[in-house]
């Protein structure tokens, strides 16, 4: 996952102002070498934030505020709860990439009652997670730590909301991103279930990633956040803005959510997927087979404005 | 002592280069099979890289014994064919088989090792006992072994290295993994058949 968020901003400023006094305000609590990352974990009171990468090339992955557990620092993350609008229930919430895990707490801590999993492929990432991000091991809270497709592969359960945010740095694994991935995903949707998805939508992977989870799903919402933008997929016919409206007023009344599902409704938009002027009419649907991830994220978007 | 004719080196050189780059483009496509099923972490790629060099240590020591019999042409030929062959299978059985490992071994290294020895151990070995042959076939006195040897080891890796570069930048992002397999299993066929034609001067 890339964040260009505006916490991103203020680490960069944060690094020019330490450049300036000689004397970094961000403090680094831990670095570690994982299986396949290196993973940092600095503090900036009250935010602690978790980032992979070397040097420049910092990618930060996650961000807590140590000062209020149901804050959700990083825009887009936000976002992503978004979904439980669209869902015709919520009994059960998957989430593929945990990272610092603040975004499953969140909805860990509004839905109580509601069993939220993740999914997280770097035991190191959940190491981290637990000793810094203030995740506890409680009842409806469960981490597995599993490569996100095999943890599906193998699942027998249905999920009513699926969040999918496995973007690793600057790494992809291209098979989270292809129609058998999501076709998989489909298979674990309970009915009216629905899946968001943070997307990167700065290169020619964004086009090829909306194509083929459109491939799957025939409605697609888009939310954008900072630099990213956050799909919202689901199957059966559309849904209109005063149906999504109701559910959202019910929802944010019975969890009482600190980012309104209205006023994230607010921001919905729509994106003309076929016909080539948003989306890339020569973008591919990315297949096990057909899937060059890291080809199409080295080519920049070009003269598509997004709305 | 005859010396090897041009027409016999430049085709043993000419396929341990072919031979030596689909060798590395089929374990750089590996990892397009594997993924899927196993995930992509550096315990997958351990998997395949060990189970690529287990092959080329099986491949030469069968090469090496296979030298002392009858190191002719037509025995690589046969090999680089039926690794062809092997090639040719994979596209169309490869999600059945892994699956199938999925489902009875979970993903951990056993069955991220079986399910790389499933994919590459058969070719890969055949393909490997390439070089020792081509070596004993070039050669025809012992001071020139070492020489030769080189000569074949050197092409070899250069085609290699082209291999994995080729099959990682160009072959994957423009076309498909199985599309890939179908095109080195040809190039295998098209090797086996050159060094089936008669080129002379094969033996001393």
């Amino acid at each position: 996952m890339i964040i260009r968020s505006v916490i991103f901003g203020v680490l960069i400023s944060v690094g020019l102002a330490a450049v300036c006094s000689a004397q970094d305000s961000r403090n680094l609590l831990e670095s570690k070498e994982s299986l396949y990352n290196n993973i940092y974990v600095y503090e900036q009171p009250p935010y602690r934030s978790m980032t992979f990468g070397h040097n420049r090339r910092i990618y930060t992955e996650s961000m807590y505020n140590t000062g209020d557990d149901k804050d959700l620092p990083v825009e887009y993350t936000r976002f992503m709860t978004a979904s439980l609008m669209y869902a015709k229930d919520v009994h059960a919430i998957l989430e593929i990439g945990f990272g610092g895990g603040r975004t499953s707490w969140y909805l860990h801590r509004f839905l109580p009652n509601v069993p939220v999993t993740s999914v997280e492929l770097d035991p190191t990432v959940l190491e981290l997670a637990k000793k810094y991000f203030g995740i506890r091991d409680e009842a409806n809270f469960q981490v597995v730590n599993r490569d996100g497709r095999i943890f599906l592969t193998e699942s027998k359960e249905h999920y009513d909301v699926i969040l999918i945010d496995a973007y690793r740095g600057p790494f992809v694994p291209f098979h989270l991103l292809t129609k058998e991935f999501y076709q998989i995903v489909k298979d674990h949707l309970a009915e009216g279930g629905v899946v968001a998805q943070n997307v990167e939508p700065s290169t020619m992977l964004f086009d090829s990633a909306v194509k083929t989870i459109n491939a799957v799903f025939p409605n697609i919402d888009f939310y954008r956040a900072d630099g990213n933008i956050v799909t919202v997929a689901y199957s059966g016919p559309p849904r209109d803005a005063e149906d999504l409206a109701a559910v959202a007023r019910e929802r944010d009344r019975t969890f009482g959510l600190r980012y309104t599902l209205q006023e994230m409704l607010t921001q919905r938009r729509h994106i003309q997927i076929e016909g080539g002027k948003v989306i890339d009419a020569n973008a591919k649907v990315l297949t096990d087979d057909f899937a060059p991830v890291e080809a199409l994220k080295s080519i920049e978007r070009h003269n598509r404005k997004l709305p | 002592m005859i010396a090897v004719s041009r027409t016999l080196s430049f085709t043993i050189y000419g396929c341990a280069f072919m031979v030596g780059g689909v060798l590395m483009g089929f374990e750089m496509l590996g990892s397009r099979y594997l993924f899927p099923y196993f995930g992509g972490g550096i315990g997958t790629w351990a998997s395949l890289i060990s189970t690529v060099l287990c092959a080329l240590a099986i491949g030469y020591f069968a090469g090496s014994a296979i030298v002392n019999r009858h190191p002719s042409q037509r025995t690589i030929a046969v090999s680089i064919l039926v690794a062809a062959a092997y090639l040719a299978f994979v596209p169309a059985s490869a999600d059945a088989v892994m699956s199938d490992i999925l489902d009875r071994f979970g993903d951990g290294p056993s069955a991220t090792l079986l399910a790389s020895t499933a994919l590459l151990l058969v070719p890969l070995t055949l393909l490997g006992t390439f070089s020792p042959i081509a070596v004993s076939i070039l050669t025809r006195s012992a001071d020139e072994a070492g020489r030769i040897a080189g000569l074949v080891y050197g092409v070899s890796t250069v085609g290699n290295v082209i291999g994995t570069l080729v099959t990682t930048f160009t072959l994957i992002p423009t076309i498909g993994s199985r599309a890939i397999t179908y095109y080195f299993a040809l190039t295998l066929a098209c090797c086996a058949g050159i060094l089936f034609l008669p080129t002379g001067g094969k033996n001393s």
